[in-house]
């Protein structure tokens, strides 16, 4: 069992990478059914319990930064249960689930706790250190491998019963709360650009791409128009009140880089 | 005087090759590799670029101006990212003004978000994955591979066909919107912050989830009363909280330490 499990390891920590680095679809269930069932020597089941999977995730896809339940957790322990227990690809979602939710919540964990390193990060562009950057990002890629083929290792290698116990055994309240953090977060972010591009004569815009959202629920597609139409006439206002100057900027420019 | 927004080096640099732009679109698949809630995908957006941004900022301290500029937040749709990456290397080639820049970059990765999600997420994927999928319940192994393969032609297809098409779109919008950098400066300030505006009520998930009970009546927080006051109020009074404590010189750091308190209190007490 030790050579399967770690296989199925390898695997999710490879599609647990493609999950956000690649985004080939390599972790999709009905991918990772066909891959676990050629591990556990079982492709029929697997391809079943994985098309079987693939239609429960179908729907749950990562929009606007909410995110679903683990995919890549789903779809491998999902699997791996359905062919070793030799449960009906059913009973195997049931399984699979509370991983899945519970795996989710460790990834908010992790993007939280990345969030740190950004610091770090905006020293590196500052010192112009393009490794440094690049080693941020292959350190990125290095964790999400581990931490997937861990996950994915324990459940497979030690049993399905005392994994699930274990996973019920963390109050629902820490990793809800850290779901309730993680969707506040963009604010910070938010606030950093603001900080960087707001200037009192914007505010006019900022309130009217607000009111867009939050009252008339428009799509942001929709609101950058209206801020696009908004800029043109600011534009051309502007413009033609300076008018025969108007070349003069150009001039200007080159006696500037001089 | 020069402008703190200016490039140092004002000469115009040698263009990017094909061969350039289609390394940089291999890079663009680690986009996501140190996502994080703070800036979301703002080093992997570095990343992808970077080798663009060394050809193009010889001059040390504009490669790090340059460089510290592309660390800000960022987020957008990952197959569509190669887009704004040809249009951001072609204004940082031609040494644009840098607040421009930024403008041009806050404005398209909103819009560009959703329509990658109502195309791939919501079209593309539950379209190929359902073939697939159909093919798999009934036993055949091609289920997967067929999804793979016509899923993935479409991705990369996107990918590289963006990227020359953004870059190109780039150079020759520049060229005509020479007039007055001043003023485009300004027009992407304005697109950008009523992105911003909207990107703030729809992106920043923070709601009460309390029922206050006195006797038979019922009370509901958040739809009764906050959103009677005014819809997204929390994700706005927070986002401009942040933005007073960061002007207070707080660190980012701090800000997040205090959100994720925030969230897991929330939590505990039953209220969010």
């Amino acid at each position: 069992m030790l050579m399967e499990s770690l296989l199925i390891a390898l695997w999710a920590g490879i599609i647990g990478i493609d999950l956000y680095v690649g985004l080939t679809h390599i972790h999709r269930p009905v991918v990772t059914g066909l891959v676990v069932g050629l591990i556990l020597g079982d492709v029929t089941t697997g391809l079943i319990i994985g098309g079987t999977l693939e239609l429960i995730w179908m729907g749950m896809v990562p929009l606007a930064g909410a995110q679903p339940p683990n995919v890549v957790i789903g779809g491998t322990i999902g699997t791996a249960f359905g062919i070793i227990l030799g449960e009906d690809p059913q009973a195997a979602v049931g399984l699979a689930i509370p991983f899945a939710v519970a795996v989710q919540g460790l990834i908010t964990l992790l993007f939280t706790s990345f969030a740190p390193l950004m610091h770090k990060a905006d020293k590196f562009a500052l010192d112009a250190n393009h490794r440094g950057i690049e080693g941020i990002n292959y350190l990125g890629v290095t964790i999400l491998f581990v931490f997937n083929a861990v996950i994915a290792f324990l459940p497979i290698y030690f049993g399905a019963q005392q994994a699930t116990v274990l996973v019920e055994s963390v109050p629902e309240w820490i990793i809800g709360g850290l779901s309730i953090a993680g969707g506040i977060m963009p604010a910070v972010g938010f606030a950093l650009l603001l900080r960087i591009m707001m200037k009192t004569e914007y505010i006019m815009v900022f309130i009217v791409g607000f009111v867009l959202a939050a009252y008339l629920e428009m799509p942001i597609l929709a609101i950058s128009l209206i801020g696009l139409a908004i800029a043109l006439y600011d534009f051309y206002q502007n413009r033609d009140k300076q008018g025969p100057d108007n070349q003069s900027p150009q001039g200007e420019e080159i006696t500037d880089g001089i | 005087m020069a402008s703190n927004y200016v490039y140092e080096d004002q000469t115009k640099a040698e263009e990017l090759q094909p061969k350039q732009l289609r390394h940089l679109v291999w890079r663009s698949l680690l986009l996501q590799a140190s996502f994080n809630y703070e800036r979301m995908q703002a080093a992997g957006w570095l990343y992808s670029i970077l080798p663009g941004l060394r050809h193009i900022h010889k001059n040390k301290k504009d490669l790090s101006k340059s460089m510290k500029d592309n660390m800000e937040f960022f987020n957008t749709h990952p197959f569509l990212v190669t887009f704004i990456m040809g249009v951001i290397l072609a204004m940082e080639g031609n040494k644009e003004d840098r607040e421009t820049i930024r403008g041009i970059k806050v404005a398209t990765m909103g819009p560009l978000g959703g329509i990658g999600d109502a195309l791939f997420y919501l079209t593309l994927l539950p379209i190929t994955v359902g073939i697939g999928a159909s093919l798999a319940i009934d036993g055949n192994f091609l289920g997967p591979i067929v999804f793979l393969l016509m899923f993935n032609i479409i991705h990369f297809g996107v990918r590289f066909g963006l990227m020359t098409y953004g870059y190109k779109t780039g150079v020759k919008a520049i060229e005509k919107l020479k007039a007055g950098t001043k003023l485009i400066s300004r027009a992407a300030s304005i697109v950008g912050l009523t992105v911003v505006g909207g990107l703030i009520a729809t992106y920043v998930a923070f709601q009460i989830d309390y029922v206050w009970v006195q006797g038979e009546s019922e009370l509901n927080i958040q739809t009764d009363v906050l959103d009677q006051i005014m819809p997204a109020m929390l994700p706005l009074a927070y986002t401009l909280l942040m933005f007073w404590f960061l002007k207070k010189g707080r660190s980012p750091l701090t800000l997040i330490g205090i959100t994720v308190i925030v969230g897991l209190l929330g939590s505990y007490l039953g209220i969010m």
